[in-house]
């Protein structure tokens, strides 16, 4: 379900999950955006897929709780010491805001990333006023990328099979790799000559304005979405302005 | 439909001291199948991409003469508005597949993409070419998962969706297996009964002989004749220019067979079987044929 959502939605998920608890201030709303986040994708079946990222992070982001504990300039209240090592409550406090937006910033975006067939993301982008030859350069990588790896491999064999050592001591691999550099890159290069050609040749470089033979698909999911998210924004917006006037 | 004219047409590649194209003059008429042949550097490629404007705009390089397809003049257009009017088709199809699409049909919709017609003509025209190329079936593959000859039929429905006047096929079954070229050739005949005008690069003779109306003969960047394939297969001097004449003209030639109508030596299996009184009943009966 998650998966047939119209891309420019999650775009829409993605902006308000960031600016709302902006807008409203508290630590509680970025928390339960990453909650609602979650919740997304175990719908969608994607939740595992975000832990090497979260790991990642969560190393970064433990060091920032250490250094802001232990240094951050407005501390003066002690949560607990371990040793002669003191840590304090408002640097942690600190350090747990920057964590919820970064895990937040993550989750949203995870969303769109991990739920979206990239072609169609791409497409998005287009759509949204991305030019076209960017667009060309990000999607062409998920299928030019493995194509050269298959010619690489065709050559590796061919070197292979009029007795070069390929495999075996990493000395050996090394010197294997030079005489691949040269057939690979100019392999690579003359198809991508005759490759520029062929776009040439279909118009890529027209200056008339291009339209899409996908239809990008809204169904009825994404209005309830839509309407969700904005309403969620003017509420928060209301509420900003609520505290303002006070 | 528009007539292509070639005027004094010369071109030198940059950093290239000969002329590749030298003083070429020509008219195609609208509707016609025509062949180029000539040895390798004869100037054959270039001359095909002298007429979609690769040559001089993506190329550069030095450029005298002028190409006409209709009243559109070639070295002074777009390369994007020249593809609305003349398609090509290269050697290889493996790098003519975009990269960008995840299936044959959208694939062929790239062009028309950029083209910028509306989504219903589009899935139009792309149902029209794929079936006239008979690759309909596998609309929902992806473009690098098919045969040789599959994707370079999926490269002619390409350039056919876009509704050219003038489809130039340089090379199409170079690199094909004798099926894949089959495939192709088929295909380049039925546009040619729809009345597009085709230009084609080939080596293998038999197929210029059968398909083409009139045969270029190039060598060294000159264009040394443009007439009927009888009359340019009956020269005496193919040999000088690197070019064997189809197995039927050679075997006649060396029998002294002529047309007597025309005074040409045959150049197809049709017209050999019928000067020599071939006749259908000699099949073998078990023949499916």
């Amino acid at each position: 379900m998650i998966h047939k959502l119209d891309p420019n939605s999650k775009i829409i998920y993605i902006f308000v999950a960031n600016i709302a608890p902006a807008l409203i201030g508290a630590r509680m709303a970025t928390a339960s955006f990453i909650l609602i986040s979650i919740v997304i994708l175990t719908i969608g079946k994607v939740l595992h897929k975000t832990a090497p990222m979260l790991e990642f992070s969560g190393l970064i982001l433990l060091t920032v709780a250490i250094i802001q504990g232990i240094f951050h300039q407005g501390n003066t209240t002690v949560a607990f010491a371990l040793g002669s090592v003191v840590f304090y409550k408002e640097g942690l406090m600190f350090a747990l805001g920057i964590a919820l937006n970064v895990i937040n910033i993550l989750m949203s975006f995870s969303i769109l990333v991990l739920t979206t067939k990239p072609s169609d993301m791409v497409e998005t982008f287009v759509h949204m006023g991305l030019s076209p030859r960017l667009g060309y350069v990000m999607s062409s990588v998920f299928q030019i990328i493995p194509q050269m790896t298959k010619t690489m491999a065709t050559i590796t064999d061919a070197q292979r099979s009029r007795g070069m050592e390929t495999e075996g001591k990493l000395k050996t691999r090394i010197k294997a790799f030079f005489p691949l550099i040269s057939p690979v890159v100019m392999n690579s290069l003359i198809s991508t000559k005759e490759r520029a050609i062929a776009l040439e040749v279909r118009g890529f470089g027209s200056k008339q304005k291009k339209t899409f033979l996908n239809d990008l698909q809204k169904t009825r999911y994404d209005d309830i979405f839509r309407f969700v998210l904005i309403l969620i924004l003017i509420l928060s917006i209301f509420w900003r302005v609520l505290i303002w006037l006070k | 439909m528009a007539k292509i004219v070639a005027e004094h047409l010369k071109y030198k590649y940059p950093l290239s001291e000969k002329l590749a194209l030298y003083d070429i003059s020509f008219t195609i008429e609208p509707g016609e199948f025509i062949g180029i042949i000539g040895e390798n550097n004869a100037g054959k490629s270039t001359l095909c991409q002298a007429m979609v404007g690769i040559v001089p705009n993506f190329y550069k390089g030095a450029y005298g003469g002028k190409v006409l397809i209709g009243d559109m003049e070639i070295a002074k257009s777009n390369i994007s508005d020249i593809c609305k009017k003349v398609g090509i088709v290269f050697q290889n199809p493996f790098n003519q597949v975009t990269g960008c699409k995840l299936t044959v049909y959208e694939e062929v919709a790239f062009g028309l993409e950029n083209m910028g017609l509306p989504r219903s003509e589009m899935i139009d025209r792309i149902d029209y070419s794929l079936k006239l190329l008979d690759i309909y079936k596998y609309k929902d593959r992806n473009p690098f998962d098919l045969s040789g000859g599959q994707m370079q039929r999926m490269a002619i429905a390409s350039i056919i969706a876009m509704r050219p006047e003038v489809i130039i096929l340089d090379e199409p079954t170079s690199q094909l297996d004798p099926q894949g070229s089959e495939e192709v050739f088929r295909a380049v005949q039925n546009l040619s009964r729809e009345g597009i005008t085709i230009i084609m690069v080939e080596h293998k003779m038999e197929k210029i002989a059968e398909y083409s109306d009139r045969v270029m003969l190039l060598h060294e960047g000159k264009l040394i004749a443009f007439e009927t394939p009888e009359k340019i297969f009956s020269r005496d001097d193919l040999d000088c220019y690197g070019v064997t004449a189809p197995a039927y003209t050679r075997i006649c030639k060396s029998l002294g067979i002529k047309n007597k109508k025309t005074g040409f030596y045959p150049v197809t299996l049709e017209e050999t079987k019928s000067l020599i009184g071939f006749s259908e009943k000699e099949r073998c009966p078990y023949d499916q044929n």
